[in-house]
């Protein structure tokens, strides 16, 4: 039941974070790097839920960011809809490899992919577009980084507030000493 | 990881591929989708924003006010002037039986969200196909051009900002017969930005302050001389010649705009 709901509540926090930080201003002082919530979200389901909720949860959230920021340039589609899919199904498959520790109680490891998946989310976005515009070709420069880093630190910092609010439907964290990953 | 596991996510990858290969007009549906299914919590959002920013705005003196007042009754003064002149423009364009030119409607909207992407300068406004709005419509405000819409819903639609790479807009420089193609830099330290002006000639030697107007290409987006920003600096390439722009609109702070939605 706690599964179910927990499941409920990271699909609806992918959700209302993917409107809500539309509403957040960028941060000027960080090169106007931005805050993102969804991998927040997605990295808590990814790192709780059983692997074929998780799968679709990565499906849910993977579609609704590709719809939210899908940009139609000149009549041509920049990233299309399906690679985020792609991309949170992997992050989901991996998260899962550390899911055992995590229902251990180690519940940094949620800060951690937190902050990382955001960054290759982004490195990974930045990737894409630059080989699209080849007018421009790739670059990597200081504000690059910023904007790459700026959001993965942010969401590290707030990933253990979202932790700490949906804990109460996670399952009870086990800390026997003996208890193998396969026993969990 | 069980065998089950595994050809689940075989087929949702498999599904993720296929999704990404569907046409474009499929995509944009799909994103109308996303905005109308999105739209009530949007409205929620751009009330409670319009809330705050009303409660910062209470702040305004009553010398302001009286200013505001004094400048609104000038400016309807000189709109009526201006009527004045549009309709004897009128007559005496039937007395040479010239073809009337397109006069254009604004439509007026007010933007509800800025796009949380990294990569693109896009924000959303309220106004959608239910007003009229249509894709590729020029938005501006009275100091000048914000963008384009690029994705319409029902009451809302999303423009993509002069600031973005991919905003391409025909330019032209106040004084000269420098012409060239006006876009954004991907990634810039604020939200206003800098533009940069390029395929100017190598010998155009534009100086910093001279204005940039839209060309008005036919069949093209934007109309004839709407003010794009200001040339801050000029320089040659092996090629061309390029001058880095300051928007007319500083489009990270702007609130109210325009669309122009066409012949009145």
């Amino acid at each position: 039941m706690n599964t179910a709901l927990l499941f409920i509540a990271c699909a609806a926090g992918v959700f209302f974070s993917l409107v809500a930080q539309d509403f957040i201003p960028p941060l000027t002082l960080f090169g106007g790097a931005r805050v993102l919530l969804v991998p927040v979200f997605f990295c808590l389901g990814g790192l709780s839920l059983p692997f074929l909720l998780m799968v679709a949860l990565a499906v849910w959230t993977g579609l609704l960011c590709d719809m939210a920021y899908l940009q139609v340039v000149q009549g041509k589609i920049e990233i299309a809809i399906g690679w985020s899919i792609f991309y949170y199904v992997v992050v989901g498959a991996i998260l899962q490899g550390l899911r055992p520790l995590f229902l251990r109680g180690h519940w940094e490891l949620h800060a951690f992919a937190s902050g990382l998946c955001v960054c290759a989310y982004l490195l990974a976005q930045f990737v894409m577009i630059s080989f699209r515009r080849f007018e421009d070709g790739f670059f990597l420069n200081q504000l690059v980084f910023w904007r790459i880093l700026v959001p993965g630190s942010i969401a590290f910092l707030i990933s253990p507030a979202v932790y700490f609010s949906l804990r109460p439907l996670m399952d009870r964290p086990v800390h026997r000493r003996n208890t193998t990953a396969y026993e969990i | 990881m069980r065998a089950v596991n595994i050809t689940v996510v075989v087929i949702v990858l498999l599904g993720a591929v296929i999704l990404s290969a569907s046409g474009r007009r499929s995509m944009e549906s799909m994103h109308s989708g996303y905005i109308a299914m999105a739209s009530p919590f949007l409205s929620v959002g751009a009330a409670v924003k319009s809330f705050f920013s009303e409660k910062k705005n209470t702040d305004v003196s009553e010398q302001d006010v009286a200013a505001l007042m004094q400048e609104n009754s000038q400016l309807r003064t000189r709109i009526r002037l201006l009527e004045d002149l549009q309709e004897e423009n009128r007559k005496l364009r039937d007395a040479l039986g010239y073809r009337e030119r397109s006069e254009f409607h604004l439509l007026p909207a007010r933007v509800v969200s800025r796009e949380a992407s990294t990569w693109w300068n896009t924000l959303m406004i309220n106004r959608g196909f239910e007003d009229g709005v249509e894709t590729d419509m020029p938005v501006l405000t009275e100091q000048g051009l914000v963008g384009k819409v690029t994705v319409v819903s029902k009451n809302f639609s999303k423009v993509l900002l002069i600031t973005d790479e991919n905003c391409k807009v025909a330019a032209r420089v106040e004084g000269t017969n420098e012409k060239g193609i006006l876009s954004g830099v991907r990634v810039q330290e604020t939200g206003a930005g800098e533009l940069q002006l390029n395929f100017l000639t190598k010998n155009a030697n534009l100086q910093p302050g001279q204005k940039v107007y839209t060309v008005g290409v036919s069949d093209g987006v934007f109309p004839a001389g709407i003010p794009l920003g200001t040339v801050k600096s000029f320089r040659t390439r092996e090629l061309d010649g390029q001058a880095l722009v300051i928007p007319a609109v500083d489009v990270s702070t702007v609130e109210d705009v325009f669309i122009i939605v066409g012949a009145k």
